[in-house]
């Protein structure tokens, strides 16, 4: 028996199925063009109920960064039918938690209900989808708010502006020339006219995905989302019936050509009057146009270094390579050539430049997940006495090994392991498994990605890191950024 | 087209459905009933008691040895078994720590360990390899010395941080007398510390790592029979002393209130914690109606009582809380929160009336319903996790709950009414609370009014009775002269003026380490006479910090800060202290000094001379026997929060006829740098460029 168990595990090792338990969902749109994913599961009587908007700091303008973060604190303020400060105050109430983070590409509210408190969730992402109200105390609370987290995680973290300085000479023209934390100042100047039209823009139905997983009945979840979502205008008439909530009489019939009252608050849709019909359909109708950047590869072509003074103790080198976007097939292959290098205690960069030549009291690589091709780093802090150059010369001898001979069988094993460790475990909440679901289908266009992801890593050949070595971690296709001390 | 028509269709449905009033906000439904799946619970034939939570939702398993012994008393040696549990995994007979390590990291598998567990976590099909590692560990630890003495540095400087933490402090008077001779009150302390021998860990992970009573909770992708299979295996020939088990559940309590106070010299702010014994095992038929009564009263949300009054409404504090804790071995309540000093008898009037005031009437329906639904919140998600199942499954067998106690949980909670509240108010915050209150000596004579025979008990930072100081038998004065003439090996005025008219100028070097960071620091010190003086510290060419004074004015430059030029105080006070010895002059630059007695210290008696020359506070100790200083406590004001610094002096050694210590070591908050001295020269050629 005891061989038996043995034989079926070394098989089970052996087979290349690594297996991945299946995440079933149905998904479906509404007619106003919102994205809908439901996962139903009943092992625990809880549900996670999510909204990604397919708006980050990439969505920007220019003048405005900042801006999509900055938005999202907003939209805890409040809305039409909820008071400032209610909104937390309604799912703490009734015992859920709730919070929002915001990228490059996207931005993401969830909450943690209860199951028997599902309605209340959807109505209360509906409220910030329809008609979020932002007061301006709440405007210059949140600006203050987010200024103290700007200081808190970047000004006052030693290296942690290397993001910055690393995308904004890597970018020339695309928006990932900044990051999502953004500018103050563009923060200060901003209108009520931009909180207006970024509201109008993105927070629509048509860029959104509610994704929702959990102890649900998929029947009834349904009819609530139609009621709630559902209800919510298509394209143009979204903003039609916020204008039509904040105008006032006459700007609303300058601008429509048609009397407020023609419409009916509590049936919006089905307006009686003939002229309001025909307004509401040509504006539901008009499609809003998302602007979004074109996602093209660009090489940096050429060495690009620079020296950035901190308040640091040790220097440090980053050196940052242009690396293909997120769904690229090349890109599961650079992911585990980054746990080659590092980020375990027998990984490459940890056993020689830490431990045999102590070079280092840290080093790292690892790979933004970006929606357009985004960035690899590599990069080391020095030990005390170590000169930038010997470092950095030890961080490209690794490099170059990688390309030059096939890692070892028993290597690539250890990070098949571990990446298989970690894919078992990412989706073991209802909470991760309403992200992964939403995220898949934004940026990879299909949510059956999530069942593939097993599949994705696993075919990744030692030849194949071996070849991304040599095509993405290329001299030519780096910035190379030196941290030192600041002052003397 | 037939799509087309199916669209318009279905749009037209929506229309209908259209109709939708958004200010009406949705009620729950029907609360969904809670669904925890019963445990295999089975025993082995060498005495463990096997819990398993089955679960195959993802292909992984975790193992978690729990050791069914009770604490123990460990007086002289307290923190003995946190300090083994720290020592598990640092190797065995077999495997160095670096193969352990990189054994544990190929399979991508968890190893943790701390005095009483030992938990692996893996995915299923490295089970059998993983399993082997954890017998291992389990059966074989090695302790090298050589660990044990890193480890064993490492708490050496903890305790000296935990001396700059109030909070910490708090926790320690806490434990000490809530619990009096009861394994909570061990807190490990500098002496304990020094005793423990690696014997004592090797003994000790022999007395608590035992099979006998012990718990084993397996959870994840395992049935019954593969798991009793492995167990047998890995676990079956393990063999262990008799369980260790002492019932510490009687408990006392106070006649009349107590007031405890732990001196924190300079502090701008008291932590104030009143905190009881409360006689309630787990799952006894009182915790959920006193969990519900402590969330409300300061343990919940934004709302709960102790907030609203001490923060929202008199803004003494910025939060307030409290806190239940309940055990197999003795459970209390602690309500607290940092005051600023004026306002330190205040807090505890305010925190005294809200105890008395839940204990006199009914709690609003709002706030009942709020502490209930936060808690069943919780509860609900916390269930999504196997860990949680299976730890009901074991705290159901370890305290002898009814089968269905977490099943009904959310029922029982239900239930709790106004009534119930009122009662364990009633039964539990009754007079004899333990007031402790770490801070200033300011505070003292205003805080007496609250303890019941007008005698404040006073304690160190480890929690321990502090004698209160021993008067001194020499006068301020004559213990500077004794210094002066003890480090200058000197026994006359005129034999010191002509020893210090020979001297022109010291010049020191150190070398300084910080543990765990990789460089040494260099500190050059240089003193003219008759007062002027700068330092620089510095690491591979890169100055860090440097200061000057040369007399009249002086400044200060940091790499962070950039420089800042000395104030007219900061010129006043310095003129006070500064000099080869400052003690030989304090008289006449106008240094406010006084002698405040004898403190004990490790069994060893010390002058504590403050003095005060008008930017900070200092108190240094001179060892009573050689006069020789032995650690000086510098406390600023900045900003409204206080620093301290401690330095501690050691090896004093005869340079040019000066008494010079050789060994440094300095503490500034959670920092400890160890410092020794290179080199002391004397009269030799100075660089200038150290006085701009």
């Amino acid at each position: 028996m005891k061989k038996a168990i043995i034989a079926a595990l070394l098989v089970s090792s052996i087979t290349p199925s690594f297996a991945q338990e299946k995440v079933k969902y149905v998904e479906y749109n509404l007619p106003n063009g919102m994205h809908v994913i439901l996962h139903e599961e009943h092992a625990t009587p809880i549900v996670a109920v999510s909204v990604m908007y397919h708006v980050g700091s990439k969505n920007e303008n220019p003048n405005r960064t900042g801006f999509a973060h900055f938005f999202e604190h907003l939209l805890f303020e409040g809305s039409t039918n909820i008071k400032r400060g209610e909104y937390s105050e309604l799912v703490e109430k009734n015992g859920g938690a709730l919070n929002a983070n915001t990228s490059q590409d996207r931005t993401y509210y969830y909450e943690l209900l209860s199951s028997n408190q599902l309605e209340l969730g959807l109505w209360l992402e509906s409220e910030r989808l329809l008609h979020a109200k932002v007061e301006q105390t709440g405007v210059e609370t949140q600006r203050e708010v987010v200024k103290e987290e700007k200081r808190q995680r970047v000004d006052n973290q030693p290296y942690a502006s290397f993001m910055e300085n690393m995308f904004k000479l890597a970018y020339k023209n695309h928006p990932y020339n900044w990051v999502p934390i953004g500018s103050m100042e563009h923060l200060n100047a901003a209108q009520e006219i931009d909180y207006v039209n970024f509201y109008r823009t993105f927070y629509v139905p048509a860029n959104a995905v509610l994704s929702i997983a959990g102890d649900i009945n998929i029947e009834q979840t349904k009819k609530w989302i139609e009621k709630y979502f559902g209800s919510i205008p298509k394209g143009e008439a979204i903003n039609l019936y916020r204008d039509f909530e904040n105008l006032t009489d006459a700007d609303f019939e300058a601008k429509y050509s048609v009397k407020k009252s023609a419409f009916n608050a509590a049936d919006f849709n089905n307006p009686k009057d003939a002229k309001a019909k025909d307004v509401l359909k040509i504006a539901a109708n008009k499609a809003i146009e998302i602007p979004r950047p074109k996602g093209m590869f660009e090489p940096i072509n050429g060495i690009v270094k620079d020296t950035v003074y901190d308040n640091i103790q040790l220097p440090a080198v980053f050196m940052g390579y242009k690396f293909p976007k997120e769904t690229d097939a090349d890109f599961a292959a650079l992911e585990l050539l980054n746990a080659v290098l590092s980020g375990s205690t027998s990984s490459r960069m940890n056993k020689n430049i830490i431990e045999k030549k102590e070079q280092a009291v840290a080093a790292f690589s690892f790979a933004f997940n970006m929606e357009d091709p985004g960035m690899g780093i590599v990069a080391a802090i020095a030990a005390g006495g170590v000169e930038i150059p010997s470092l950095e010369a030890s961080l490209n001898e690794e490099i170059e090994l990688i390309q030059k001979e096939l890692i070892s069988v028993e290597e690539f094993e250890k990070i098949r392991n571990q990446f298989e460790n970690q894919l078992v475990s990412s989706n073991s909440s209802v909470a991760g498994i309403a992200e992964n679901l939403a995220q898949n289908y934004m940026y990879f266009g299909s949510t059956e990605l999530i069942n593939k992801q097993m599949e994705r890593y696993m075919s990744v050949t030692r030849e194949d890191i071996q070849r991304v070595a040599k095509k993405y971690l290329t001299q030519d296709n780096r910035i190379v950024l030196y941290y030192l001390p600041k002052g003397n | 087209m037939k799509k087309l028509l199916l669209l318009v269709a279905i749009s037209a449905i929506t229309g209908v459905n259209g109709q939708i009033d958004r200010s009406v906000r949705p009620k729950a439904a029907a609360a969904p009933a809670i669904n925890i799946k019963n445990s295999e619970v089975f025993k082995t034939a060498n005495g463990i008691t096997v819990v398993l939570s089955e679960n195959h939702k993802l292909p992984r398993v975790s193992f978690n040895m729990v050791m069914g012994a009770s604490p123990m008393i460990e007086g002289s040696k307290s923190g003995l078994n946190q300090l083994m549990g720290q020592l598990i995994l640092s190797g065995t007979t077999a495997r160095s720590k670096d193969v352990l390590d990189k054994e544990i990291d190929y399979m991508g598998a968890t190893l943790n360990a701390d005095g009483t567990s030992l938990y692996l976590s893996c995915l299923t099909k490295h089970l059998e390899k993983s399993l082997g590692i954890m017998q291992d560990v389990l059966m074989n630890p090695a302790f090298p010395e050589s660990e044990f003495a890193r480890i064993k540095k490492q708490a050496e400087s903890g305790l000296m941080a935990a001396k700059s933490s109030p909070d910490e402090m708090a926790g320690n008077a806490e434990r000490k007398i809530d619990f009096p001779n009861h394994p909570n009150s061990d807190v490990m302390n500098e002496a304990s510390l020094a005793a423990i021998t690696r014997d004592d860990i090797v003994a000790n992970f022999k007395q608590i790592f035992t099979p006998d009573g012990a718990y084993l909770v397996i959870v994840g992708d395992i049935n019954k029979e593969q798991a009793s299979k492995m167990v047998d295996q890995y676990f079956g020939s393990w063999k262990g002393t008799a369980v260790y088990k002492q019932d510490y559940s009687s408990l006392f309590k106070n006649k009349g209130n107590r007031v405890v106070f732990v001196n924190k010299p300079g502090a701008v702010q008291s932590v104030i914690n009143v905190t009881f014994p409360v006689a309630v095992k787990p799952g006894e038929k009182d915790q959920l109606a006193l969990n519900v009564l402590n969330s409300i009263f300061g343990g919940g949300a934004f709302g709960s009582r102790l907030m609203q009054n001490l923060r929202e409404d008199k803004a003494y504090t910025y939060g307030c809380y409290s806190d239940l804790q309940v055990t197999r071995d003795g459970s209390w309540l602690s309500a607290s929160g940092s005051f600023r000093n004026d306002v330190s008898d205040s807090a505890i009037t305010q925190l005294l009336y809200e105890f008395n005031r839940i204990a006199e009437g009914f709690v609003t329906d709002d706030e009942l319903n709020l502490a209930k639904s936060v808690m069943a919140g919780s509860f609900a998600r916390s269930l999504e996790s196997p860990q949680t199942i299976a730890r009901f499954a074991l705290n159901i067998i370890r305290n002898n709950l009814e089968s269905d106690y977490y099943q009904n949980y959310l029922k029982r909670l239900d239930a709790i009414t106004k009534e119930d509240v009122l009662n364990m108010a009633q039964k539990y915050f009754t007079n004899g609370f333990n007031i402790i209150v770490v801070g200033n000596e300011a505070v003292l004579d205003k805080i007496k009014v609250f303890d019941a025979d007008g005698k404040i008990e006073k304690l160190d930072a480890f929690g321990n009775e502090v004698k209160d100081v021993k008067k001194a038998t020499i006068t301020a004065d004559e213990l500077l002269t004794n210094y002066v003439n003890a480090v200058t090996l000197t026994n006359s005025p005129k034999a010191l003026a002509k020893k210090m008219k020979k001297i022109k100028s010291i010049s020191k070097e150190t070398s300084i380490t910080i543990p765990g960071a990789p460089m040494t620091l260099k500190l050059t010190e240089v003193n003219i006479a008759p007062n002027k003086e700068a330092m620089k510290l510095e690491a591979q060419g890169m100055v860090f910090t440097s200061s000057y004074f040369d007399g009249t004015k002086g400044a200060e430059k940091n790499m962070q800060t950039g420089e800042k030029t000395m104030t007219e105080a900061e010129i006043t006070a310095k003129k006070k202290s500064a000099g080869f010895f400052p003690e030989m002059t304090y008289k006449s630059t106008g240094m406010v000094y006084e002698l405040k007695g004898i403190e004990t210290i490790n069994n060893k008696d010390y002058y504590v001379l403050a003095t005060n020359d008008g930017e900070s506070q200092r108190f240094d100790y001179y060892d009573v026997t050689t006069y020789m200083k032995y650690k000086t406590n510098s406390i600023s004001q900045q900003g409204g929060e206080s620093a301290e610094i401690t330095v501690m002096y050691d090896d004093y050694r005869e340079v040019n006829g000066l008494m010079i210590p050789y060994k440094l070591v300095q503490v500034i908050g959670e920092m400890s740098l160890e410092g020794t001295v290179k080199e002391v020269l004397f009269n030799s050629k100075i660089d200038d460029s150290l006085f701009k």
